[in-house]
C-alpha cells in the first residue's frame, strides 16, 4: 500500500478552485474523511453508531451545501471576479454535466442518507432530518439546477 | 505524467483540508469580531472580496519566509541571502544585517550572464556612458536609438526570422501581444499550463478560449476538430483565425514542448503557432537558438515566436520575431510598443553582447563552452538527483528540474534546510501549481561547477532523507571517481 504508484496527469482545467478535484486519490480522501469523522463523533459524543452517521450526515449537508451550492467565486484574486457568479459545483469540469466527478458528488449523501437511515432503524426524527438534507443536496446537483437561482435567492453577490 | 505515491497523495489532501478548515474557522470568528466591532464605513464597497485573499492571509502567510527571500549581490552561482526574523509567526518579517554566502539554485541565470563578464560588461558601461540609462520615451517618440535596430536586427537573426519587434518587459511581450492579434470571432488554444501572461493576454483579446492537454497533440487535435466542426458560439460561422499557443521549456514542469507533434497538427488544420522561449531561448539548442534547434524544426513552420531576454541573457524585456508584415503590423498597433517606455540601451547592449558570446563573435569559443556546460551540469544534475529516489519532472537537456514534495509541510521544511546548509532553493506551490503537485524547482547554471553541482546533491540528499522525499526507492550504492576524489551521494 505505501508503495503504490498512481498517475496525475495535468487536467485541461484552469480553474485552480476545481482543478484539484480530477487528481487521483481525492475520492479516497473524501471518503475517509466522512468515515474518520464518525469515528471522531463517537468517540467524543459517546453516542450510538445510529446518531453518530446521522450527526455526520447532518454536518456533510451543511458543510458541502455551504461550500458547494452556495459560496460563489473562487480564493484568487488573479482570476478577476470572473467566477465571481458562479458556486462552486458549477465552476467544477468547466461546467460540464454528468461527469464522474459529479456522478460521485451526488452519490456519497446518498449513500449517506441510507447509512444513516438503516443504523436509526427508519425512526423520526432523524429520518426527517436526514430525508431533507439528501432532498435539498441532490435536487441541488440536477443537471437542471444549472446556474438556477430560485425565486433570487443568492443571486448577483 | 507524474508518479504519486497513493498513501502521499491521500495525506496531501488531508492536510489541505485541514489548513482550509482551519482558515474558514478562523475567518468565521473574525468575521464575528468585525461585525461586533461595526467599525465599516457606510457607503464604502470593501477593496476585496474576503474570498479572495483568504489564501495568502491563511496559508501563505504561514510560511512566507520562504518565499521571496532578498538577496544582496549578483545571482552568480553563489550569492548573498539576506537573513531574516519574526516575531509574530511570520505575518511581519524583519531583515538583519546578516547575509549567508548560499548556492544558487534558484535563479534562471541558464548562461551566466546575471553576473559581470568580460565581454559583456565593458561594452554596457560604454553604453551607459554614450547614450543614457534609460530613453524616457516610447519607441514612437524618442525611444529609438541606433542600438534598439541593431537589436531587432540581432534578435531576428538569432531566431532565424525575417524581423522581429523588442519591449522593455518580459511579461509584456505577451499580454500586450494577443490582443492585438487576436479578437471577437477567433479561436485561441492554449496548453493547460501555459504562463499567466499567456493566459491574460488570451484574456485580454476577446477570442474564445480553449485548453487542450499539457503537452498532448493527439487532445490539441481532438479539439481542433471539434472547434472547427462547431464553429463560434451560437452562430456556428467558422472561425476568422485560429492559434495555437505553446512554450518551449514550461517553466513548473521543465518538459520540453513537443513541438514537431504540434507543428504537424497546425498546419494539417491551418492554425497559427505561437511558440513561446521564454526559458528555453539561448538554454537549449546547439547554438542556443532553442527548441526548434533542439527538436529540428524550421523556424519557417513556427508562425510567430516570442521569447524573453530575463533569463539566459542576463537582461531585461522580451522580443516577437516573425514575418516582416507581421512585425510592421504590430508597430502600429501594439500598446507595449506605442505607449510603453522602450527598453533601456544598456540593457540591450546587454542582449546584444551575450547573443554576440552564444554566437561566437566575440573571438572565443566561451559561449559555445557555456552551452555545452548547461547541457552537461543539467543531464549530469538531473540523473543523479533521479539515482537518489527523487521524483523529478522535466526532460533532458532543460536545465529546469523540480523536485516533487507534495505534502503542503514538506514545503517550508525543504526550504528551511537547504537554507540552513547554504543551499538556496525555489519552492512553488498551489497556486502557482496544482494542489497535489508542490515542488522544488532547481534551475541549473552554467556558471556551476561540478564541485559546486556536487555539494548541492550532497545537502539535497541529505535534507531529502530528513523530510521524506525520497518516494522511489534509490539506485545501489556506488562510488563515483571525480578528479581522483572518492564522492559518496547516499
Amino acid at each position: 500500500m505505501a508503495n503504490l504508484y498512481v498517475k496525475a496527469v495535468p487536467p485541461a482545467d484552469l480553474n485552480r478552485n476545481t482543478e484539484w478535484f480530477t487528481y487521483p486519490g481525492v475520492w479516497t480522501t473524501y471518503i475517509l474523511i466522512l468515515f474518520f469523522s464518525w469515528i471522531l463523533v463517537l468517540s467524543v459524543f459517546g453516542c450510538s453508531p445510529g446518531i453518530a452517521w446521522t450527526i455526520v450526515n447532518l454536518a456533510h449537508f451543511a458543510v458541502t451545501y455551504h461550500f458547494f451550492h452556495w459560496k460563489k467565486g473562487t480564493p484568487f484574486a488573479e482570476d478577476q471576479g470572473i467566477y465571481n457568479r458562479l458556486t462552486w459545483w458549477e465552476q467544477v469540469d468547466n461546467g460540464k454535466q454528468l461527469t464522474r466527478n459529479r456522478k460521485f458528488l451526488t452519490v456519497v449523501p446518498l449513500v449517506l442518507y441510507l447509512i444513516a437511515s438503516h443504523t436509526t432503524d427508519y425512526q423520526n426524527p432523524m429520518f426527517l432530518f436526514n430525508t431533507v438534507a439528501v432532498i435539498v443536496l441532490v435536487v441541488a446537483k440536477f443537471p437542471h439546477m444549472h446556474k438556477v437561482r430560485i425565486f433570487g435567492i443568492n443571486a448577483d453577490k | 505524467m507524474i508518479a504519486i505515491p497513493y498513501l502521499t497523495a491521500l495525506t496531501t489532501y488531508f492536510s489541505y483540508g485541514l489548513l482550509f478548515a482551519f482558515g474558514q474557522f478562523r475567518d468565521f470568528f473574525r468575521k464575528i469580531f468585525d461585525w461586533c466591532s461595526a467599525n465599516t464605513l457606510q457607503g464604502y464597497a470593501p477593496i476585496c472580496l474576503g474570498l479572495e485573499d483568504f489564501y495568502i492571509r491563511r496559508l501563505y502567510l504561514r510560511i512566507q519566509d520562504c518565499f521571496g527571500r532578498p538577496i544582496a549581490s549578483a545571482p552568480d552561482a553563489w550569492f548573498d541571502v539576506v537573513e531574516r526574523y519574526s516575531n509574530d509567526n511570520n505575518k511581519t518579517l524583519k531583515r538583519t544585517d546578516k547575509i549567508s554566502r548560499c548556492l544558487n539554485l534558484g535563479s534562471y541565470n541558464y548562461l551566466g550572464f546575471a553576473a559581470a563578464d568580460e565581454y559583456c560588461t565593458p561594452r554596457v558601461v560604454d553604453t551607459l556612458k554614450k547614450y543614457s540609462p534609460s530613453t524616457c520615451s516610447t519607441r514612437v517618440d524618442g525611444g529609438t536609438t541606433a542600438l534598439h535596430l541593431e537589436l531587432e536586427e540581432c534578435v531576428a537573426k538569432f531566431v532565424g526570422k525575417p524581423a522581429a519587434i523588442v519591449f522593455g518587459m518580459g511579461y509584456v511581450t505577451n499580454s500586450a501581444i494577443l490582443p492585438v492579434l487576436m479578437g471577437k470571432g477567433n479561436l485561441i488554444i492554449s496548453d493547460s499550463l501555459n504562463h499567466n501572461s499567456i493566459v491574460n493576454g488570451a484574456r485580454g483579446s476577446g477570442a474564445t478560449i480553449r485548453v487542450f492537454q499539457h503537452n498532448e497533440p493527439s487532445h490539441l487535435e481532438e479539439v481542433l476538430r471539434e472547434q472547427i466542426a462547431e464553429g463560434q458560439p451560437r452562430t456556428h460561422r467558422p472561425w476568422k483565425k485560429i492559434m495555437v499557443i505553446v512554450e518551449g521549456i514550461y517553466s513548473m514542469e521543465g518538459e520540453l514542448c513537443k513541438l514537431p507533434e504540434v507543428i504537424a497538427v497546425c498546419k494539417k488544420y491551418k492554425a497559427y503557432t505561437y511558440l513561446d522561449e521564454a526559458h528555453s531561448i539561448g538554454a537549449v539548442g546547439k547554438t542556443g537558438r532553442g527548441v526548434c534547434e533542439l527538436l529540428g524544426v524550421d523556424t519557417a513552420d513556427v508562425d510567430i515566436m516570442m521569447g524573453t531576454f530575463t533569463k539566459s541573457f542576463g537582461s531585461c524585456g522580451g522580443y516577437i520575431a516573425g514575418s516582416k508584415d507581421l512585425i510592421q503590423h504590430l508597430k502600429y498597433t501594439c500598446p507595449a510598443h506605442l505607449y510603453a517606455t522602450s527598453i533601456s540601451p544598456p540593457a540591450a547592449q546587454q542582449i546584444i553582447s551575450s547573443i554576440r558570446v552564444i554566437l561566437g563573435e566575440d573571438g572565443s569559443n566561451r559561449g559555445a563552452q557555456k552551452l555545452a556546460q548547461i547541457r552537461e551540469n543539467s543531464n549530469f544534475f538531473r540523473s543523479e538527483l533521479q539515482k537518489m529516489g527523487f521524483e523529478v519532472l522535466g526532460d533532458n537537456d532543460s536545465p529546469v528540474m523540480p523536485i516533487m514534495l507534495y505534502n503542503p509541510a514538506k514545503i517550508p521544511a525543504f526550504s528551511r534546510e537547504c537554507l540552513k546548509q547554504n543551499v538556496a532553493i525555489v519552492t512553488v506551490a498551489f497556486p502557482a501549481t496544482p494542489l497535489l503537485l508542490a515542488r522544488a524547482r532547481i534551475c541549473i547554471s552554467a556558471a556551476h561547477s561540478r564541485e559546486d553541482l556536487i555539494k548541492a546533491l550532497q545537502v539535497i540528499s541529505r535534507v531529502g532523507d530528513l523530510v521524506g522525499i525520497k518516494y522511489f526507492p534509490a539506485e545501489p550504492t556506488k562510488q563515483q571517481q571525480e578528479g581522483g576524489k572518492t564522492v559518496k551521494f547516499d
